[in-house]
């Protein structure tokens, strides 16, 4: 800065600024990686045209199998060549490979099972009355299960045989076998969100229910653990010996597919959300694989090391876990070279303002004019020691409790949040998720409505009421109705809010209780449950809108007025309109300006008033971005897109307090 | 600001009043030109302002006068007899809503307490170096705490959860005070210094010669000076933090520590207090703390929130 100013007086000046601009192009390039990084630990991926709906995958990831929507099943091998195909009558729905590869179980959307061997050749197929949608085969092969969607089950012996069928009445699409020979079990889950293991007789051994349908099950070797996808985007583990719940992972859309290791430490969860998620063994996100759409398949080899993934835009991608997660590690070890980087520019401007301030005349005018010498300043500091010492637990407060979280907030809205685990840089992604987030999008319509109706609310009722009362001749009526009107101030905001969900109680509500009383009957309706009125009625909150504060402040301004104005307008004959359209209202600018603000940035963080009405529903009708950050921080534990949704609105307020300033204050001086 | 010129107000009211008064009597006098015809109009209008004003403090006063009789009902009532006035009063309403959110209102009333009275001490001496002392960067650091106003707690709300998870401080009464403590000294500190700044320089000069210190001078004459300024700081962080719901939802997830406006809305889960007429008590009660701190603060804290305004 400094230097800039001194540029035309020293000739040095040139050769220091070009050292610092090297010094500063060497740091970016030591950042700029960040910007090329290639996808982690993606071993091979391959593309078709049509959706990959099963993936499988070998004990020791050497054997990879792959079926999609053109009915072709592929088999490759761990580098990616091609070993086999084998072509059904219809898409690929689901497919199961025992360990060794040697047995794969085919379901098929033309209504077939096939049990393949080792080299793709079919050995024996059977036939349901609808597709069949998912299978599942024993690690040697002599059980295999297959669910279809004429709402049943089949298990069949290594020969093909049927052993036993149960119509289940409700779709199933959730099977998984583990065990070998006879002790082969059969773990199934249905839409009603039960799972079940059956014997190889298909006994029930163990039931449990979860709250939604279970879309996909996953289970290890020794039956010890079972995994669970729902419908809600949960992954659930189960204690397979007893059926209870170990933990959850919540993902944003239906689980299609989930995947366990061998010893079940690590699980594989693949969501609609377009994300396949890598968990420890207490269900902690270590790592989250992005896809260009929604997973609909994924296997995790026994070992844990190897994993697929296929996507509806027809991709299979394999990848090697020890890769990726190094590779996370890569990265933010290039983000601490960032800040390095950063802090590297800093520290160079700092330096070039003291070389320039040492080296150039007019930087030494300034150093001399502000102290004698640094060790001048220095001097004064200390003399000055006591003044820094009482601000210090002030300053030590607001740098650890509002700058580091402002900052922090606007550097995470581009990451991949999660405290204690993992932070990883992801550019603009959870901006440009938010563009596709439907809640996001309608609360940020509704924030724009709650903005507008809350000004006008402001700016109309409470200076109606405000020139009212001043108008009155009466000095004790006008003493009374603002005091009565400012009583209501000491309900706390939370109560207000609560005493209104009452009067719009469907069952015992104030407001239909007078409509029937009145003879309007057809007019009560749920009203925090209907969509078309639900925001109305959010709004309706605390008709008449006569705001304590706002009337203060304009009563304030009102009779702060000097009287000799008002009396000037009497004389001149003005009718009270006119002088409230002339002389209140301009003179009121001030007070405008300031509830204006004040209404504007409490609108933009509306929270309490949806939260605690209709929860964003019904839908998203009376979603707001403050509550979709909150669900999306304190529910779905997404931190990144919450910071991201905390960024956008505090851009939004910071624009709007400036346009206030500027645009506001400008037309108080034209108007006075 | 609001007590010195109510004084003016009333006396043009009163003004204005004795002139209409005069032409009643006189029939002409002051609006002469036309006075029968404006005598009635503005009677009629007077009327009018009257009638307008009534109803709509009428219908502001709905939501409060179902609250309080909703409150003294039992269920039985309330679904029988909805129009009519509750027969018998149910008082024991308010035992068992005070049973369900006593501990609720004792954590508002420390953890808001506490953090206010530590805002309005660091605030305070923080204020007066700014007001009175004179160290490089002074200006610099200023503009940095005021640049804080222009902060959305929603930004922050997030990260600063983080934070206080990751010192372990979730489920504390600490994860209340110390950020209300820090957020409520930025507004605190401009009132403080600009009050300070007004205070003569030559009370503090006589300090000096007689020998009182920095401290001494401070606490001797600023802070006695400025009680009023530091009453009107006092009671806008009272009753922000009173009314703090997202923070406190966020950060603490014990009912017992919980604070009352989140403890009111898990009214019914939590206690398992399902009829309406102890809810309304307790919601009532809830306001007590409020009713007490406005009939004395009513006029520091519309000062407090206007000068806040304004001057950022």
């Amino acid at each position: 800065m400094s230097g800039a100013r001194a540029a035309g007086h020293r000739v040095p000046f040139k050769r220091a600024a070009v050292a610092i601009a090297l010094a500063a192009a060497f740091l970016l390039v030591v950042a700029l990686p960040i910007a090329a990084q290639s996808p982690e630990g993606l071993l091979w991926k391959r593309e078709w045209a049509s959706r990959v709906q099963a993936v499988a995958i070998s004990e020791d990831g050497g054997l990879i199998a792959v079926g999609s929507r053109d009915n072709s099943l592929r088999m490759f091998d761990g580098s990616g060549e091609q070993l086999w195909l084998f072509e059904a009558e219809n898409s690929i729905l689901g497919v199961d490979m025992s360990p060794d590869g040697q047995w794969l179980a085919v379901a098929s959307e033309d209504r077939f099972v096939y049990l393949l061997d080792g080299k793709g050749n079919q050995l024996w197929n059977y036939k349901a009355a609808r597709p069949m949608n998912n299978a599942a085969v024993a690690r040697d092969g002599s059980l295999v299960a297959a669910t279809s969607d004429d709402l049943s089950v089949y298990v069949f012996d290594q020969g093909g045989n049927l052993l036993w069928q149960e119509e289940l009445g409700i779709g199933v699409r959730a099977v998984d076998v583990y065990g070998s020979g006879e002790k082969a079990r059969v773990v199934l889950g249905s839409d009603d969100g039960l799972i079940t293991i059956y014997n190889r007789e298909g006994r029930d051994l163990l039931q449990a229910w979860l709250d939604y349908s279970v879309v996909s099950v996953s289970v290890t070797p020794n039956g010890a653990r079972i995994l669970a996808g729902a419908g809600d985007g949960s992954a659930i583990l189960l204690n397979g010996a007893n059926g209870n719940q170990i933990w959850s992972f919540k993902t944003e859309d239906t689980v299609k597919s989930v995947s366990l290791a061998s010893d079940g430490s690590i699980a594989l969860v693949g969501s609609e959300d377009g994300s396949a998620y890598l968990l420890d063994r207490d269900g902690l996100l270590t790592h989250q694989f992005r896809q260009d759409s929604e997973v609909l398949s994924v296997a995790l080899a026994s070992d844990g090391k190897r994993l697929s993934i296929g996507t509806v835009s027809g991709a299979a991608r394999i990848y090697d876990r020890a890769a990726a997660l190094s590779g996370a590690a890569r990265s933010s070890a290039q983000r601490q070279r960032t800040v390095f980087a950063v802090f590297g520019v800093i520290a160079l401007l700092v330096l070039a303002a003291v070389w320039a301030a040492r080296n150039t005349a007019a930087g030494q005018q300034v150093w001399q004019r502000s102290a004698a010498g640094p060790l001048g300043v220095l001097q004064i500091m200390w003399s000055a020691r006591l003044s820094y010492i009482l601000i210090l637990p002030t300053l030590a407060l607001l740098l650890t409790f509002n700058y580091y979280p402002a900052f922090s907030g606007l550097y995470h809205a581009f990451t991949e949040w999660s405290p204690g685990v993992r932070t990883e840089w992801v550019g603009l992604s959870n901006f440009h998720s938010l563009t596709e987030n439907r809640f996001f999008l309608s609360g940020f319509r509704n924030a724009a409505i709650l903005v507008v109706v809350s000004v006008a609310k402001t700016m109309t009722m409470p200076l109606l009421v405000a020139e009212f009362i001043f108008n009155l001749r009466n000095r004790f009526s006008q003493y009374w109705f603002r005091t009565l009107f400012v009583v209501p101030i000491v309900l706390p905001a939370v109560v207000e809010i609560l005493v209104w969900n009452n009067i719009y109680d469907p069952a015992i509500g104030l407001l239909n209780e007078t409509l029937k009383l009145v003879g309007l009957e057809e007019l009560t309706r749920v009203w925090y449950g209907d969509a078309s009125v639900a925001l109305g009625s959010i709004i309706f909150i605390g008709v008449p809108w006569v705001n304590a504060f706002a009337l203060l402040i304009f009563y304030g301004g009102l009779i702060s007025i000097s009287n000799e104005i008002i009396d000037a307008s009497l004389v001149d004959g003005a009718s009270t309109w006119r002088r409230f359209w002339s002389i209140d209202l301009p003179l009121l600018m001030g007070q405008v300006k300031l509830l204006l603000i004040l209404n504007f940035i409490n609108a933009v963080q509306t929270f309490e008033l949806v939260f605690l009405t209709t929860g964003g529903g019904p839908g998203a009708a009376t979603y707001t971005p403050a509550l979709e950050l909150y669900y999306k921080a304190m529910r779905m534990d997404r931190m990144g897109i919450a910071s991201a949704i905390g960024m956008i609105l505090f851009m939004i307020i910071l624009a709007g307090t400036i346009v206030n300033m500027r645009f506001v204050s400008s037309s108080t001086e034209y108007e006075a | 600001m609001v007590t010195v010129r109510d004084g003016e107000g009333a006396e043009g009211a009163a003004t204005v009043g004795a002139q209409a008064k005069s032409g009643d009597r006189a029939g002409q006098a002051m609006l002469s030109s036309h006075s029968a015809l404006a005598v009635l109009r503005l009677s009629g209008g007077q009327a009018l302002l009257y009638a307008v004003l009534l109803i709509l403090l009428i219908v502001t006063f709905v939501p409060i006068v179902y609250l309080i009789a909703l409150s003294l009902k039992d269920n039985g009532q309330i679904y029988g007899r909805f129009w009519s006035m509750p027969d018998p009063y149910r008082w024991e309403n308010f035992a068992l809503g005070s049973l369900a959110i006593w501990r609720a209102v004792l954590n508002s009333i420390l953890t808001s307490g506490s953090s206010t009275a530590a805002t309005v001490v660091l605030a305070s001496l923080s204020g007066y170096v700014f007001a009175r002392h004179r160290f490089p960067g002074k200006e610099l650091i200023y503009t940095g705490i005021l640049a804080l106003l222009m902060i959305p707690p929603i930004l922050t709300l997030i990260p600063a959860y983080v934070l206080i998870l990751n010192m372990g401080l979730e489920n504390t009464y600490w994860a209340l005070i110390l950020p209300w403590t820090s957020g409520g000294q930025v507004f605190a500190l401009l009132l403080c210094r600009s009050f300070f700044a007004t205070l003569p320089e030559e009370f503090f000069d006589a300090a000096r010669i007689d020998g009182a210190s920095e401290l001494q001078s401070f606490a001797r004459i600023a802070v006695p000076l400025s009680a009023p300024i530091l009453v009107t700081v006092a009671v806008v962080r009272l009753v922000t933090t009173y009314n703090q719901f997202m923070w406190p939802l966020v950060v603490i997830s014990s009912p017992k520590k919980q604070v009352v406006a989140v403890a009111l809305t898990q009214f019914t889960s939590e206690i398992g207090v399902t009829d309406l007429g102890p809810q309304m008590a307790g919601y009532i009660l809830a306001s007590i703390p409020l009713i007490v701190l406005f009939s004395f603060g009513m006029r520091h804290y519309v000062r407090g929130l206007t000068a806040g305004g304004l001057k950022a």
